[in-house]
């Protein structure tokens, strides 16, 4: 990027990338378009690869190591630009998730610090700003910032609505602009905290005065997921460059391997997150149609049928609340609809046998 | 999965609490002086603190520095931009605020509704009333969204604060859930308790023109409608009133590099004018001249000073070893007591120079005007160094020839502001062609900002601070460089002033037909000049203003950059406040992967150039490859060739003799095992995955299984 950033530059800078958007599209459909298909390449079987994905070797640890040292003297800077009331973005390839969290235990120490693993792809904010909120209770508690007559007028935190919380984490009545807690949130861009309205409430905790937040992102486009007033005003970030090529272990925990035959091929793991994220009654329609796809292993079962027996256990009222059930397991691709051979819509979990039975386990 | 910890699957979780160690905070920054100051006594030992504890105090007391430095200075430009902006809209506010009581008294006169009408829902927008509504168009002269938000958030506390009950909604509020109706309902609502006796007034935000509204709105709605329109200043005006405020009339002495303000303008204009964002990249700019130059400490605490007189909080020592630091204090080794006389005057000088500077820009702005240059414009052209033509040397010699006004026909040609391409030129163009009675008007105008020293006095008490430091107390004899340090100011400002003077004479005489007397002095050198604009005598006043506005850059237009110890007051590292302020993760990502070894800095992946090594890590390998397809990228293609650079190197081993040119032959190593096909397919998994988090590579879709698609093309 040019720094005097004049407009023939930046206009040369588009009209580059869009070039080279057509030039990739002429590409594409000027060379022949490559036959081969993902089946030809003679893929392991299934388990085999799963191991040796756990077992690969990491390359250039020592670097890598060398590198996130490096990073170390950039904490006090870091830490000042907390202290001044400004967000930490740290961007860059390689998972951040060892760093944040070091800069955290050791230039953080003064701070009470709560961690939100944004990767994972159910994450209940309402809780975890109930739980900000009885951090800075008990730091403003052990720093006797609190009257006695607040104390006694404290409600519990788990009855207060969002709105009420909020404002008790902006407690902008205290004067010390040094009195926060931070916030750590591992990707930021990530499958649980995507949505906007999580981004809303995300941006309006961060112009809380007693929060501060560290986040990471990893997607490159990322940025997107905020407007100005959000980017400029409360989030408020300094962003930092921080590449550290560390495996994304964590992160990438709930991608499928593409190699592994089908995606849609759901490993027992995810199943089961996405399963305990969704209501009991969910659960156990889910559970029928496990027991039902175990008992006849060929056939899959026909909505009505289901329909019957969640009705008999009392599971659900209305075909209107089973399809709304059935959407949420399509969504997550749990069941699939085939075509019976009478023409009938029967309901199937690409699952296999065993996986379907650890499941059932799990979610009892 | 191995190595996963319990943490890491749990949605959130409490890292730790606070420790308890920390104390309040000044009392552990004295303590943390006292022992600095125990230390600095002997002067080896503050060289040799090799103890980490002590290093640890240090880094302590460094930040506690660093951050009340940063909140002073800041406290100080974000409370002088808003007293700046709210000046700015008082006037508009005010008349709004009027406009109301107006209406409101209108609407008395129309008699107290009826209890039938008062008691139904909503009595004033009833048939029974003559049924309009007052209705204020404030056109916001496309303000950008931010900033609109924030001013009618201000109209709303002014109004509430002149006794209106005040609802706001903005487009923000009609989300989908609430919708248009669910809004209005809720505001409804909110009136119903006072809406018995209070009449409802309509405040509307228009972007554009004030007739927009007549185009958009149905006409029955219109017709409802009694309409008055107020105009808000445009973002660019209020940019120049921040600008003028901060940078020129230097509310703190915080100042920034030429490059800096080129960013920064930049910045202003690709976020469609928003002050609110331009705020903010000052705020970045301001935390990391903190952060990052231990010399501008000295900057936080001279206004620190100025603000609570006499308590020094800071010793001589832990100053002194800040000076140390200064990368010009190395630069010019002289003896201790010279260098540290020769900063103390540098300052003083930076100091003076400033404050000409000011002037300068703010006598250009003045003439500015009539041509609608933008200060910020000329702000950033007055702060680069390359326009500084004139050498010191040509300095003396003119300053003598310059007894008269008119000694315009130096031995140099004109002087190059007349052909200057930038804001400058054009002011001095424009004051060419200015007829006399504007041109009697701006000088008035100069005479006023150079006559003015009284308020120019207040502003050097803030300079004084800088001088009641202990430090330079010790250093030079303080309080005559305080006496001299204003003396040099007032006999710059004086000087300017003077010249003035003649050249308001010269301007009067004109006035008075008795024009001639002025250049009557040398009315050979004008001969010279006046040869083609005949010999009008309004063209002579011209370019002597010229004359002066000349005479005035080359000698007082010097920026700040090319002055000895400005690094204490001015930021100039505009590489890391784009990097901090703007971020790019979209081509630093890929440069991430791109120039993998390069970042890493490993000898072993860059040896044979930007060839594939294997030895490079495998997303990096993959998005490497993936750059020679198309759009759409073949998972077997890419599998292959992916397998092909892992191999290489063992093949290479193998047929170590001869170096292959393009190794290829894949199928040589089926010896060793299965295992490490799947190994290789796993690696190809996880750096496909990779790039999936990294937003780079979307995954294969239902109607094409057999292809990834790219996202990011070039950087």
């Amino acid at each position: 990027m040019d720094i005097n950033g004049n407009w023939d530059e930046d206009e040369d800078e588009e009209f580059e990338f869009s070039r080279n958007y057509f030039l990739a599209k002429e590409l594409a459909s000027s060379a022949k378009k490559s036959k081969h298909k993902l089946t030809d390449i003679d893929v392991v079987d299934e388990l085999e690869l799963k191991e040796a994905a756990s077992q690969i070797q990491p390359k250039h640890e020592n670097e890598i190591a060398l590198l996130l040292d490096s990073y170390k003297t950039m904490y006090p800077e870091w830490l000042l630009a907390l202290r001044c009331g400004f967000g930490l973005l740290m961007y860059g390839f390689g998972s951040k998730k060892t760093l944040i969290e070091d800069f955290a235990s050791t230039a953080l120490t003064e701070y009470s610090v709560v961690v939100i693993n944004g990767y994972l792809h159910s994450i209940n904010l309402k809780q975890v700003v109930i739980a900000l909120a009885e951090v800075l209770w008990d730091q403003m508690k052990t720093k006797r910032r609190v009257s006695y007559r607040e104390l006694q007028r404290q409600q519990p935190f788990n009855s207060q609505s969002m709105e009420e919380l909020l404002t008790f984490l902006d407690q902008a009545e205290i004067d010390d602009v040094d009195f926060f807690v931070s916030v750590v949130i591992h990707n930021i861009d990530g499958p649980g905290l995507r949505d906007s309205e999580t981004q809303q409430y995300l941006a309006r905790l961060a112009v809380c005065a007693r929060i501060r937040i560290v986040a990471s992102i990893d997607h490159v486009n990322a940025p997107l997921a905020w407007d100005k007033n959000m980017a400029h005003t409360q989030f408020n970030w300094c962003w930092y460059h921080v590449p550290t090529f560390a495996p994304y272990k964590v992160e990438g925990m709930f991608y499928p391997l593409i190699l592994a035959h089908g995606n849609a091929n759901q490993t027992v793991k995810t199943a089961t997150i996405v399963l305990l994220s969704l209501t009991r009654n969910a659960q156990s329609v889910f559970k029928v149609l496990a027991e039902h796809q175990l008992s006849h292993p060929d056939e899959g079962m026909p909505i009505s049928d289901l329909y019957s027996v969640c009705r008999e256990r009392f599971l659900v009222s209305s075909q209107v609340t089973l399809n709304s059930h059935l959407t949420e397991f399509k969504d997550h691709e749990l069941v699939k609809i085939k075509k019976h051979s009478d023409g009938q819509d029967c309901l199937h979990i690409p699952l296999t046998a065993e996986a379907l039975q650890k499941i059932v386990l799990e979610i009892n | 999965m191995p190595e996963v910890e319990e943490n890491d699957l749990q949605p959130f979780f409490v890292l730790h609490k606070a420790s308890s160690r920390r104390k309040d905070r000044t009392p552990t920054a004295q303590e943390k002086l006292c022992k600095r100051n125990e230390l600095s006594t002997s002067p080896q030992s503050a060289k040799k603190l090799g103890g980490s504890r002590t290093e640890e105090c240090d880094h302590r007391l460094l930040q506690q520095l660093q951050i009340e430095a940063f909140d002073i200075v800041w406290a100080k430009i974000e409370s002088t931009i808003k007293d700046v902006l709210r000046d700015l809209k008082a006037s508009v506010f005010n008349d709004i605020q009027q406009w109301v009581l107006e209406c409101c008294n209108a609407t008395k006169l129309l008699g107290e509704p009826t209890i039938a009408e008062a008691t139904r829902s909503f009595p004033l927008l009833s048939n029974t009333t003559p049924g309009q509504l007052f209705t204020a168009f404030v056109v916001t002269r496309n303000i950008e969204f931010v900033d609109d938000v924030l001013t009618f958030e201000e109209l709303g506390h002014f109004l509430k604060s002149h006794g209106c009950h005040v609802a706001k909604l903005s487009s923000l509020e009609f989300s989908l859930k609430n919708g248009i109706a669910g809004c209005l309902k809720a505001l409804l609502r909110e009136f119903l308790g006072c809406a018995i006796d209070v009449p409802i007034i309509l405040i509307f935000g228009v972007a554009t023109t004030v007739d927009t509204p007549r185009n958009v709105l149905p006409s029955h709605a219109l017709e409802r409608l009694c309409p008055s329109s107020f105009m808000l200043g445009t973002p660019a005006e209020r940019m120049d009133a921040i600008v003028e405020a901060v940078f020129v009339k230097h509310c703190t002495m915080f100042s920034i590099g030429h490059k800096v303000a080129a960013f920064l303008r930049n910045y202003f204009i690709n976020q469609d004018g928003t002050i609110t964002s331009f705020i903010r990249a000052l705020k970045v700019a301001c935390l990391l001249h903190f952060s990052m130059e231990p010399l501008s400490l000295l900057h936080g605490r001279t206004i620190a000073e100025d603000q609570k007189e006499g308590k020094s909080a800071l010793s001589p020592g832990t100053l002194l070893k800040y000076i140390d630091e200064l990368p010009l204090y190395t630069r010019n080794q002289m003896v201790d007591h010279h260098t540290k006389k020769s900063m103390a005057e540098g300052l003083s000088e930076l100091v003076t120079v400033q404050k000409l500077w000011s002037t300068t820009v703010l006598c250009l702005y003045e003439a500015g005007k009539y041509g609608r240059v933008q200060l910020l414009d000329l702000f950033c052209e007055a702060l680069n160094q390359d326009l500084n033509l004139s050498s010191d040397s040509d300095h003396h010699v003119r300053d003598e020839r310059y007894c008269g006004l008119s000694s315009t026909s130096d031995p140099r040609p004109q002087y190059s502001i007349m052909q200057s391409s930038g804001f400058i030129g054009q002011i001095v163009r424009k004051v060419r062609d200015l007829p006399t009675g504007m041109l009697y008007h701006l000088i008035e105008s100069w005479e006023r900002l150079t006559a003015d020293i009284s308020e120019y006095n207040t502003h050097t008490a803030q300079f004084r601070g800088l001088f009641s430091l202990g430090i330079l107390e010790t250093l030079v004899a303080c309080q005559c460089l305080d006496k001299s340090l204003i003396h040099h100011i007032i006999c710059g400002i004086g000087k300017i002033h003077e010249k003035l003077k003649v050249l308001q004479s010269s301007v009067r005489c004109e006035d008075g037909k008795s024009s001639r007397k002025s250049s009557k002095d040398n009315p050979k050198r004008f001969a010279s000049r006046i040869s083609v604009s005949t010999d009008n005598d309004a063209r002579i006043l011209n370019s002597q203003a010229i004359a002066f506005l000349d005479w005035l850059v080359g000698n007082f237009l010097k920026p700040i950059e090319g002055m000895p110890f400005h690094e204490i007051l001015c930021f100039k590292n505009v590489e890391k406040l784009q990097l901090v302020l703007i971020g790019d993760p979209r081509r630093r990502i890929q440069v991430d992967l791109l120039d993998f070894h390069m970042i890493l800095r490993c000898s072993c992946c860059s040896k044979s150039g930007n060839a594939l090594l294997p030895s490079r890590h495998d997303s990096s390998i993959m998005y490497s490859l993936a750059q020679e397809h198309g759009d759409l990228i073949n998972l077997h293609d890419w599998f292959q060739s992916f397998r092909t650079i892992v191999l290489q190197h063992k093949n290479k081993r193998k047929q170590n003799t001869k170096q292959s040119p393009q190794p290829k032959k894949r199928k040589d190593t089926n010896g060793s095992a299965d295992q490490n096909e799947a190994s290789i397919q796993a690696r190809f998994c996880r750096a496909v995955t990779e790039l999936q988090i990294t937003g780079l590579v979307r995954m294969p879709s239902k109607r094409r299984p057999d292809f990834a698609q790219r996202i990011a093309f070039g950087l």
